[in-house]
């Protein structure tokens, strides 16, 4: 390792002296072990959150419901107001010249701008 | 910059009291830790962990939090970013957790196991059980610690200005974070779970948000905008409006707000250099080293012909010789004679002769005076043509056949040059002719000139256009086609026709294809090599390019228009790079991009902004407790904190928004916390430091006794 880098202390130390179990113990090296973890949409599921009054707070109904204000529609490439929307890419746009501009954006542009919105068709 | 890590190892570690707890502040950006009473934390680091290989070793290490990016480089870091343990606030990777308390507490000073400090640390509200009972095991397990307790930083921070008398007993906290953001109401000082509301919207979407969009708008610098710069972007300019669709129209109209209110960020960029024109000694150097190198491959040739003609010089002789000697043996021997030479014949020997004179001359550089002796009078040369067919033999039939070959193509070449020589002299004509009408009046010359190349220019283009855009179509041909074109020029077109209704004709009726003999036509027209340019260049652009080269001869101010296919909507492609090219504007950016925490829709994110969250909270606590009047005075304490409340304009704005969805004459406030961003872990290290918080936690035989429906129902009491 070079100098700089142990004086900077950066890297953790594989062995800790505080520590009743160390990492090395708890996963051994070179040995597959699939994964330990579980996704946060599984640890929900496991929950159980239905077996529980609902009155009950759990992590899933703290959450808050769909905005009852009207949707702001703003211009995907400006952040103007947008009246229109292209029928083609499914953007949305403000003026003439961001239509242009929309119409000439390759694919994968148009794509990564509606990605942003979360409506970009995905395949899988 | 109200994010700076803190990891110089602390040395004091041993002289602390085991009864002092440890407080932990464990937030999905940033990790917090010190001692109990203290009034900030001793360590704080960004929560991520990466593992990279170091280059030289190829072992894999260990980083926690960020450090000097300059040190990255001794690290192969491309196939492990830096990973977080959390998902939406909750803890679920306890491996990289883990990590992060191996560093913390080694950077607090801990040398022996096991750590024997109670320990308080934060949590989102309403942690799934699951995760909580492995913070407990991991803490209890692996680094043996006495005792632990779990809070909610949101209700540390709130109680903590409550405390210094910033807001009320009955209040809400909004509290806006990294990942998720959260309304708690607050009632006699405690926490209302029940009613409380989370979006999952944050400080990482905003500068995600931002990052994405920069990186579209500058596909060019994309690599300049890491998450580090565009984050420090987004802490030193956005700011929240009080109304985006005013804000946004200043923009549009391009007022003069909207320019003050664009930020501008300057990326290093050195001018490229001016290339110098060669001076004048360097140029007649290069000329002259050219002019040598041309002589010696001159000379070279030179040497080669002279060589050559040599040996061919004495062939001949030795030819001629031979020859002389034939004639001089008599016929008996011949044979025996030419044997001796490896010639089968006289005939031979004089071919041979010829062929040598022949190449001889060539070498010289004479002109070959045989080539075409111009008409031995046709009926000579093509005796059979004009006899018919059945007088002849089959070999004469033969040779008939090629006499008449022969003749057709010679008539040919003959053609093509008396037309060649015709367009000459046309061109002789039409040049003298342009050469007296522009002596005669330059000026008037010239603007013909320039007319007629307008008017040839725009023809030849038309022409084009047609051509790849079918049959024009209005709407579009400005910009020549726009983008994404999909439509097919005529011949393109005539051929799908073709194809299809060949395709659907088949089987119908029928089948009458190919009795007649045009019929086979059909797959001519239909092959592919069809729709390529029908003609040749035409006679307008043949045109065109005459008199755009007259024009460059005699107009210094003529440019030629560059090809139509090339013009149109892009730019010219090479083009000096400008100061201007190297720079970010950010501008309605600078609002586009908080505001996804009041309309979390911007971001496809279908769930109620900060500002409704308030009224979503107040109608649960009502609906909870059967009471209208419940809740009513909540917003008079409203305590904004969390990272992602610090943007400029926040209040004003929940303060509007509040406005609008609560009865008419409500009193509300919005409050600042004194410190957004550590007055989670201050606020739980005071708490830490009273006796009320021994009294809560647990230990590991409550843990393992209690089980895990007590643990689901832990809860922290704020108030003592």
């Amino acid at each position: 390792m070079e100098q700089e880098v142990m004086e900077s202390e950066m890297i953790l130390p594989t062995h800790l002296s505080f520590k009743k179990i160390q990492m090395q113990d708890k996963y051994p090296k070179g040995q597959a072990r699939g994964r330990h973890w579980k996704h946060l949409k599984q640890i929900i599921q496991a929950e159980n959150y239905q077996n529980y009054p609902p009155y009950q707070p759990n992590y899933v109904n703290i959450e808050s419901p769909p905005s009852m204000h009207p949707r702001k529609q703003i211009c995907d490439i400006t952040g103007f107001e947008a009246p229109y929307s292209d029928p083609r890419t499914h953007l949305r746009y403000a003026n003439t010249e961001v239509f242009k501009l929309i119409r000439s954006l390759p694919n994968e542009y148009v794509q990564r701008y509606l990605a942003l919105r979360n409506a970009a068709v995905v395949l899988k | 910059m109200p994010f700076i890590s803190r990891t110089e190892r602390q040395t004091d570690y041993n002289l602390i009291p085991p009864s002092c707890p440890i407080v932990i502040d464990n937030g999905a950006s940033y990790f917090r830790i010190g001692w109990a009473g203290e009034s900030e934390p001793r360590i704080v680091f960004r929560n991520i962990v990466q593992r990279p290989r170091h280059k030289i070793t190829g072992e894999t290490v260990t980083i926690v939090g960020d450090h000097d990016p300059a040190l990255l480089k001794y690290f192969d870091c491309t196939r492990s970013g830096p990973r977080s343990a959390f998902d939406n606030d909750v803890v679920f990777q306890f491996e990289i957790m883990e990590y992060i308390l191996d560093f913390a507490f080694d950077r607090l000073g801990a040398d022996e196991a096991p750590i024997n400090h109670p320990i308080l640390i934060t949590e989102c509200a309403c942690n799934p059980v699951h995760s909580r009972s492995k913070m407990a095991e991991l803490l209890f397990e692996t680094y043996g610690v006495p005792s632990i307790a779990f809070g909610v930083d949101a209700a540390f921070s709130y109680k903590y200005n409550q405390k210094l008398g910033i807001c009320d007993r009955d209040g809400l906290a909004i509290c806006s974070g990294f990942t998720t953001s959260h309304v708690i109401p607050f009632i006699n000082g405690e926490p209302v779970y029940e009613a409380c509301c989370r979006t999952n919207v944050g400080g990482y979407h905003v500068t995600d948000y931002l990052k994405q969009l920069l990186s579209l708008k500058y596909p060019h610098h994309m690599q300049r905008l890491t998450w580090e710069k565009v984050e420090d972007l987004k802490m030193e300019h956005c700011y929240i409006t009080l109304d985006y669709a005013s804000e946004v129209r200043l923009f549009q109209k391009g007022a003069k707000e909207a320019e003050e209110k664009t930020r501008c960020w300057q990326l290093p960029w050195t001018p490229t250099p001016v290339e110098e024109p060669p001076s004048e000694e360097e140029l007649a150097r290069k000329a002259a080293l050219k002019e040598r190198q041309g002589q010696r491959l001159r000379e070279m040739a030179e040497a080669k012909r002279s060589s050559k003609i040599n040996e061919l010089e004495n062939e001949l002789k030795g030819l001629e010789f031979l020859i002389q000697q034939l004639r001089q043996v008599n016929g008996n021997d011949i044979p025996s004679f030419l044997a001796e030479t490896g010639y089968v014949s006289k005939q031979e020997i004089e071919s041979a002769i010829v062929k040598v004179t022949q190449s001889l001359r060539k070498a010289k550089g004479e002109q070959e005076e045989v080539e075409e002796k111009p008409e031995i009078s046709n009926s000579e040369k093509y005796t059979l043509i004009d006899i018919p067919d059945n007088m002849l033999t089959p070999d004469q039939v033969k040779e008939k056949k090629r006499q008449l070959f022969l003749k057709t193509t010679s008539e040919g070449r003959q053609k093509a040059k008396q037309k060649r020589f015709e367009e000459e002299l046309e061109r002789e004509r039409r040049n003298k002719e342009d050469e007296q009408r522009r002596l005669e009046n330059p000026e008037l010359y010239m603007e013909q000139l320039r007319v007629k190349y307008k008017e040839l220019s725009e023809k030849v283009e038309q022409r084009k256009r047609q051509k790849t855009n079918g049959n024009g179509n209005e709407n579009n041909n400005v910009s020549g086609g726009v983008g994404r074109g999909e439509r097919l020029n005529a011949a393109q077109k005539e051929r799908m026709r073709l194809l299809t209704t060949a395709a659907f004709d088949r089987g119908k009726g029928e089948d009458t294809f190919g009795i007649k003999d045009e019929d086979w036509q059909l797959y001519k027209k239909m092959s592919k090599d069809n729709d390529d340019e029908d003609e040749g260049p035409n006679e307008d652009e043949t045109e065109l390019a005459r008199v755009s080269s007259k024009l460059r001869e005699i107009d210094p101010t003529f440019f030629p228009k560059p090809d139509a296919s090339s013009s149109g909507t892009e730019p010219p492609r090479f083009r000096p790079l400008t100061k201007e090219d190297f720079q970010i504007l950010i501008g309605v950016e600078r609002f586009r991009c908080p505001e996804i925490l009041f309309n979390p829709n911007l971001i496809g994110i279908e769930q109620a902004g900060l500002d409704e969250m308030v009224g979503v909270s107040i109608q649960r606590l009502q609906s909870r407790s059967q009471r209208l009047e419940e809740g009513n005075g909540l917003t008079n304490s409203i305590l904004i904190t969390g990272g992602s409340c610090l943007y400029p304009g926040m209040s004003e704005r929940l303060e509007a928004g509040i406005r609008m969805i609560r009865p008419c004459g409500t009193a509300i406030r919005v409050l600042r916390a004194s410190d957004a961003v550590l007055d989670a872990w201050i606020g739980a290290a005071s708490f830490a430091s009273t006796m009320h918080f021994q009294r809560q936690v647990f230990n590991k035989n409550d843990y393992y006794e209690k089980g895990e429906d007590w643990l689901r129902r832990y809860q922290l009491k704020y108030t003592f």
